[in-house]
C-alpha cells in the first residue's frame, strides 16, 4: 500500500501542471476490463482554488538530474524526495477509479537516473495498467525530453494523450531558465507523435491508435519577458503545425527564489486574457494578427473580442436575422451557444430584441454591435461604447475572477470561452 | 378550471394529455405536486395504454425525438414539469414539425431549460457519485440528486464498471439501481446497512490527502468551486466531509 507522505510529496510536485482535462478520447471498455473514457471529459471534484480534479495527477518521482530555475524539484533544491514503483501507481489508480474519484491517471515525472530510464518506467506503468489491470480509463502521460524515440512510441500506443511541455515561450528563455532542455528536445518528439497520428489517420487504424486524445502542451506565463503577442504567435504555430489539442498557460507563481526570476507572480487576469485569445483562435476563426500585435500585450480593460470589435467598428452593427454565423461569433457578448441559438431560432421567425433577451443572450455588450429587425439599441457614440465596455470589463476582472455568481461564467473562466 | 392529476408516471402523463387535449383551460399535475384552488375541478387520471400510445404516436409524427425529450423533462424535480411538457406538446402538434430549437417560443425555452437541468445533473453525477467498497467486494454509492436520474446513471456505470457489482442508491426517493456484474434492475430501497471492506477507510484517507495536496493554496477561489460543485452535493463526498 502506498505511503501517505509519498503521495503528498508527489502530488504537491505535480500540481503546477495546469492541465487536468480528461476529454478527447472515446476509448471503450472491453469484456473483463475496467473503465472507459468519455469524449467530453468528466470532472470528479473541485478544489478550493476553483480547479477541477479529473485525473490522479502525480509524479512517479521528484528526484531530478536537471536544474530548471523555476522548478521546486530541481536538483539543487533542498526538498523532501520520493519515488513510487509502477505497481504502487497502478494500485492507487485502480482503487481511486473504482470509487469514481477520478477519470484516470495523469502521470509525469522528474528525470531520475536518466531520461531513458525514467521514460522506461513510465511506460512500464502504463503498460501494466492496460495489460495487467485491463484498465481502459483515461491516461495522460508526460513525455520526457531526450528519451529514446522508440520508448515514446510505445507509450503513445497505450496512452490517450501525451504532452511535452514547452514551459518557456522562447528559446532564449529556455536557455536561461531550463538549460538542460532545448527547443529541439521538445519539438522533435512532438513532431514525431504528430506524424504517427497522421499515419494512423491515413491508414484508418482503429485499434490501439496513437494518442486518441492527441497532444497538449503548457507554457509558463510571466517568468520570462515575452509579450502576449509572441506567446500567441507560438500558440498559433503549435495548433497549425503540430495539431495540438490544447495549449495551456500557467501564470508564474514564485515558489522558488532566484535572481533570474521575477519576485512577483503573473496576475490571473493575464492568464485569463490569453485563454480568451486562445479560444478566439481555436473556435471563432480569428488570426493572431487580428487580436494582438507581435510585441503587444492584450488589453487588461476588455476581453480580446471587444478590443477587436472596437478597432473594427466599420463592420458593425450587424443584423442578427441575416448575419452569417462567422460574423455573429465576432459580436462581443455573443458566444458560440448564443450564436447557435440565434441561427436556429431565426429559421422559425424574425427575432427582435425581446426574443434575444428571453433566449438568455447577454445583451449588455452585444447591443452596441447588432440590430434586430433593423432597430439599433446601443449607443451611437464610440466613446460611450468604450466607456460602457470598459466598465463591464472592470466588473468582469473583479467579479469573474474572484466571485462566481453562476457556473456558466465560472466555466468561461476556466476555458476562456467568450 | 379542470385539474388532471396523475400518479406521476409517464403513462399517466400521456393519458392525461389525451384527456386534456381538447379542454380550453386546464392543468396537468401529479399527486406529488398538486395545488388546488377554490374553483378547481379535479379529474383523476388512470393510466391507459391505448391512449398513451396514441398520444406518443401523434407526437412522434411531428418530431421523432420529442418523446425522449419529454421523458427527460418528466424526470425533473420542477413542480410544474407536467404542465410545461403539456404546453410543449400542444405547440408541437400545432406546428406539426420539430420545434426543439425554436427558441423564439417561450414554451420551448422553458422546456429546454428543464431538459438541460436534468441532463446536466446526470453529467455532474457521473463525476460526483462516490462508491464505497463493502466487505463483500460490491460497491455502494448513496446520493440524493435533484432529479430522478438513477437509471440514467446505471447505464453509464454498467459500461464503465462492467465486471464489478454495484448499487446506486437515491436515498431521497428511496430507490436504487442494482448491478450484479451482468444486468441491472431498479428497485425500492429504504435504509441500507453497509459493512465496509478493510481497505475502504485507507483509500478514503489517501483520497482526502490527495485532495488537500493538489490544491494551490496561494490562489483561493471558493466561489468558483461552489459554482461547479454545489454545497448540497457535498455530504456524499469524502473529500468534503469534515
Ligand atoms: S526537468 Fe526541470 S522542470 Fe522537470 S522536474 Fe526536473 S527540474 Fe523540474
Amino acid at each position: 500500500m502506498i505511503d501517505e507522505r509519498k503521495l503528498e510529496i508527489l502530488t504537491e510536485s505535480a500540481k503546477y501542471d495546469v492541465s487536468c482535462s480528461s476529454s478527447g478520447s472515446g476509448r471503450k471498455n472491453k469484456p473483463g476490463g475496467l473503465g472507459n473514457a468519455s469524449v467530453g471529459g468528466i470532472c470528479h471534484s473541485f478544489t478550493p482554488d476553483g480547479r477541477c480534479i479529473s485525473l490522479l495527477k502525480i509524479l512517479m518521482s521528484n528526484e531530478c538530474l536537471y536544474d530548471c530555475e523555476y522548478c521546486p524539484n530541481r536538483r539543487s533544491a533542498d526538498v523532501p524526495r520520493a519515488r513510487l514503483t509502477p505497481d504502487e501507481i497502478c494500485e492507487l489508480t485502480i482503487n481511486f477509479y473504482k470509487r469514481n474519484y477520478i477519470e484516470g491517471l495523469f502521470l509525469s515525472s522528474a528525470v531520475f537516473d536518466s531520461p531513458d530510464r525514467t521514460m522506461e518506467l513510465l511506460c512500464e506503468t502504463v503498460a501494466k495498467l492496460r495489460k495487467v489491470y485491463n484498465f481502459n480509463g483515461y491516461i495522460h502521460l508526460k513525455g520526457i525530453p531526450h528519451a529514446d524515440g522508440a520508448l515514446m512510441m510505445r507509450a503513445a500506443r497505450l496512452a490517450d494523450r501525451m504532452s511535452y511541455n514547452i514551459e518557456l515561450p522562447s528559446e532564449k528563455s529556455l536557455k536561461l531558465l531550463a538549460p538542460q532542455k532545448s527547443k529541439q528536445s521538445l519539438l522533435v518528439p512532438m513532431r514525431g507523435l504528430k506524424e504517427a497520428m497522421d499515419g494512423d489517420r491515413i491508414n484508418k487504424v482503429r485499434k490501439n491508435r496513437v494518442l486518441p486524445a492527441g497532444q497538449t502542451t503548457q507554457m509558463i506565463i510571466g517568468a520570462s519577458p515575452e509579450s502576449d503577442g509572441q506567446i500567441l504567435k507560438l500558440t498559433e504555430a503549435l495548433y497549425r503545425n503540430m495539431d495540438l489539442k490544447r495549449v495551456y498557460y500557467s501564470s508564474y507563481i514564485p515558489v522558488v527564489k532566484s535572481n533570474k526570476l521575477p519576485s512577483v507572480g503573473a496576475g490571473l487576469l493575464r492568464e485569463h486574457r490569453l485563454y480568451q485569445a486562445d479560444w478566439l483562435i481555436r473556435f471563432y476563426g480569428f488570426n493572431v494578427d487580428e487580436i494582438c500585435g507581435e510585441n503587444e500585450n492584450l488589453s487588461p480593460d476588455y476581453d480580446p473580442k471587444c478590443a477587436w470589435a472596437l478597432r473594427n467598428m466599420q463592420y458593425f452593427p450587424v443584423e442578427v436575422n441575416t448575419a452569417p454565423l462567422a460574423m455573429l461569433l465576432r459580436v462581443p457578448g455573443i458566444g458560440a451557444k448564443g450564436a447557435y441559438k440565434i441561427c436556429e431560432a431565426r429559421k422559425f421567425a424574425k427575432l427582435d430584441f425581446d426574443n434575444l433577451a428571453k433566449m438568455r443572450i447577454v445583451l449588455k455588450r452585444a447591443k452596441h454591435f447588432i440590430t434586430c429587425k433593423g432597430k439599433f439599441y446601443g449607443s451611437e457614440s464610440q466613446s460611450q461604447i468604450r466607456a460602457s465596455l470598459m466598465l463591464e470589463g472592470a466588473r468582469e476582472s473583479q467579479t469573474q475572477l474572484s466571485m462566481f455568481s453562476d457556473s456558466s461564467t465560472a466555466l468561461s473562466v476556466l476555458t476562456g470561452e467568450l | 378550471m379542470k385539474i388532471f392529476i396523475t400518479d406521476g408516471g409517464s403513462y399517466g402523463f400521456f393519458t392525461a394529455v389525451f384527456n386534456a387535449y381538447n379542454e380550453s383551460a386546464c392543468v396537468i399535475t401529479s399527486d406529488e405536486n398538486v395545488q388546488l384552488s377554490f374553483d378547481s375541478e379535479v379529474v383523476r387520471v388512470e393510466a391507459d395504454g391505448e391512449k398513451c400510445a396514441r398520444v406518443q404516436k401523434k407526437i412522434e409524427a411531428c418530431d421523432p425525438a420529442a418523446v425522449d425529450d419529454i421523458l427527460l423533462v418528466l424526470r425533473s424535480c420542477d413542480s410544474l414539469k407536467e404542465q410545461i411538457a403539456f404546453e410543449y406538446i400542444k405547440r408541437l402538434i400545432e406546428k406539426k414539425s420539430p420545434i426543439s430549437r425554436a427558441f423564439n417560443l417561450p414554451e420551448v425555452i422553458i422546456f429546454d431549460e428543464l431538459k438541460n437541468k436534468v441532463t446536466n445533473e446526470v453529467h455532474k453525477m457521473t463525476g460526483f457519485l462516490r462508491f464505497m467498497e463493502s466487505d463483500s467486494g460490491a460497491f455502494y454509492a448513496p446520493y440524493s440528486p435533484d432529479n430522478d436520474i438513477t437509471d440514467l446513471l446505471m447505464r453509464h456505470f454498467a459500461k464503465r464498471f462492467m465486471n464489478e457489482r454495484f448499487v446506486i442508491h437515491d436515498v431521497g426517493r428511496k430507490i436504487a439501481g442494482i448491478y450484479d456484474g451482468h444486468e441491472w434492475i431498479m428497485s425500492y430501497a429504504g435504509e441500507a446497512e453497509i459493512y465496509l471492506s478493510e481497505y475502504e477507510t485507507v483509500f478514503q484517507t489517501l483520497w482526502k490527502k490527495y485532495y488537500k495536496a493538489v490544491n494551490i493554496e496561494q490562489r483561493p477561489h471558493e466561489k468558483q468551486m461552489k459554482g461547479y460543485m454545489p454545497v448540497r452535493y457535498w455530504k456524499f463526498l469524502p473529500e468534503k466531509k469534515i
